[in-house]
């Protein structure tokens, strides 16, 4: 019900509640501004779909217009298969809208709160635990 | 939504209208592995033990998602607020009995990446983060996000840990502890019934894994001894008690643990270095300007 609630409120502020546990693992706790968030439009250059972490490599054009080269740490396959991405999801030359997490040295990475295809559609759909134990299922 | 909670009906009237589980049979699960098997792929009527049976321990446990609910990282970490925004597996200290010298300097030398003595990553010799094993009972920590499960057999139980695919032999055919065993990574574990508690009692573990992410350490002469009480259905109570007087001039008595049934199934996670290496080569690193972005 708590969890409803919250992702009434929009979707940043449920995603950000609740897509935590998605991205626990060594060092991501202490690797990134938490209270800071960046959002930036970039191509994809590679996905990396690999226990216990994924990562998305993309291109970023900026006003000056020099590419720089930004990089996105996400949860395990697992979770993230339960939450709308798949081994699939991300093709080299993708166009996204990417938000989260800087990192705390300012170089190009982050830690991924939510990001848009080209197509509108955004992930992480849904909230979801490590295990792919859904937060909203009633029955847990 | 709307639609899960109709499957989940329809599972349970098919489970309750078959009287075909035994707990000699595969563990029970209604749920599928991410990835893998969807749902509709999975034979109708999954063995899900539909009658509580105290000595049964099949089932797939992790710790409650409910909120208030701490996720232990420890025997008796708790939370505590480092700053805003900390998240929960960041904010929490263990307390473990005083330390021998030989642990203090093992404890000193730990470089972790989780609580309030964590360095950036790369910095950290964390053994995990270059997949090394997890060792015991430091998985069972991970079951908050990585559950397990028990499998029963007539002279042993198996239990099994998700992270790093993690095996664990409790032999129940009557022997003692190995009097002088060669250290293992995942020690030598014994167990008995003791009215509805089922008894570990293990020794023998390699002293190379670290007992938490705190970087606690403990000797190859910790004797565990933990015990599992299945109280309902879907709720297993965990008292566990460390011994180890080569690290810790007393017993470190560990915090009750609750572990809850999930719905869904253990899935394989293994950590391969090549992996860990791309995952720190491309992200990692150059998050905390180890290489070139």
């Amino acid at each position: 019900m708590r969890h409803r609630i919250i992702a009434s409120l929009g979707l940043v502020v449920g995603l950000v509640t609740v897509g935590v546990p998605l991205l626990a693992h060594h060092g991501t706790g202490v690797a990134y501004v938490r209270d800071k968030e960046v959002t930036l439009k970039g191509t994809v250059t590679e996905w990396f779909w690999a226990n216990p972490h994924c990562g998305l490599l993309f291109d970023v054009t900026d006003e000056k217009g020099e590419v720089v080269h930004w990089g996105a740490e996400l949860g395990n396959p697992h979770s993230l298969s339960e939450a709308g991405f798949s081994r699939e999801v991300f093709k080299p030359g993708d166009k996204l809208t990417i938000t989260g997490h800087p990192a705390k040295s300012g170089a190009p990475r982050l830690e991924l709160l939510h990001l848009m295809l080209a197509d509108g559609r955004v992930l992480p759909e849904k909230s979801v635990k490590g295990n792919g134990v859904h937060l909203d299922d009633p029955g847990q | 939504m709307r639609n899960r909670f109709m499957l989940s009906v329809a599972v349970l009237l098919v489970l309750l209208s078959c009287s075909c589980v035994t707990f000699a049979q595969t563990y029970g699960t209604k749920g599928y592995s991410p990835g893998a098997w969807k749902p509709d792929e999975l034979p109708k009527g999954l063995s899900n033990p539909n009658s509580f049976d105290p000595h049964n321990l099949s089932g797939v446990w992790s710790m409650p998602t409910k909120p208030g609910y701490f996720e232990r990282h420890s025997l008796n970490d708790k939370p505590i607020k480092i700053a805003p925004n900390v998240p929960p597996q960041m904010g929490s200290e263990v307390y473990p009995p005083p330390m021998t010298p030989w642990a203090k300097a093992k404890f000193d030398a730990a470089l972790v990446s989780y609580g309030p003595r964590s360095v950036p990553p790369g910095e950290g010799n964390d053994p995990v983060s270059t997949c090394e094993p997890m060792g015991y009972p430091r998985d069972l920590w991970e079951a908050n996000l990585r559950p397990f499960e028990f499998v029963q057999t007539p002279d042993r139980v198996l239990q099994h840990m998700q992270y790093h695919d993690l095996w664990r032999t409790i032999w129940t055919d009557g022997r003692q502890l190995p009097k002088n065993p060669d250290p293992a990574w995942n020690g030598y574990s014994v167990g008995r019934w003791e009215g509805d508690t089922f008894v570990v009692e293990s020794n023998g573990y390699d002293d190379r894994t670290w007992l938490d992410h705190f970087g606690n350490p403990h000797s190859d002469q910790m004797h565990l001894v933990e015990r599992y009480k299945r109280v309902n259905i879907d709720t297993l109570e965990l008292d566990m008690t460390l011994t180890d007087p080569k690290a810790y001039t007393a017993p470190w008595v560990g915090d009750k643990i609750t572990f809850v049934q999930v719905k869904v199934a253990i899935f394989e996670e293994i950590c391969a270095p090549s992996e860990e290496n791309h995952f720190n080569e491309i992200i990692r690193d150059p998050a905390v300007s180890k290489a070139k972005p």
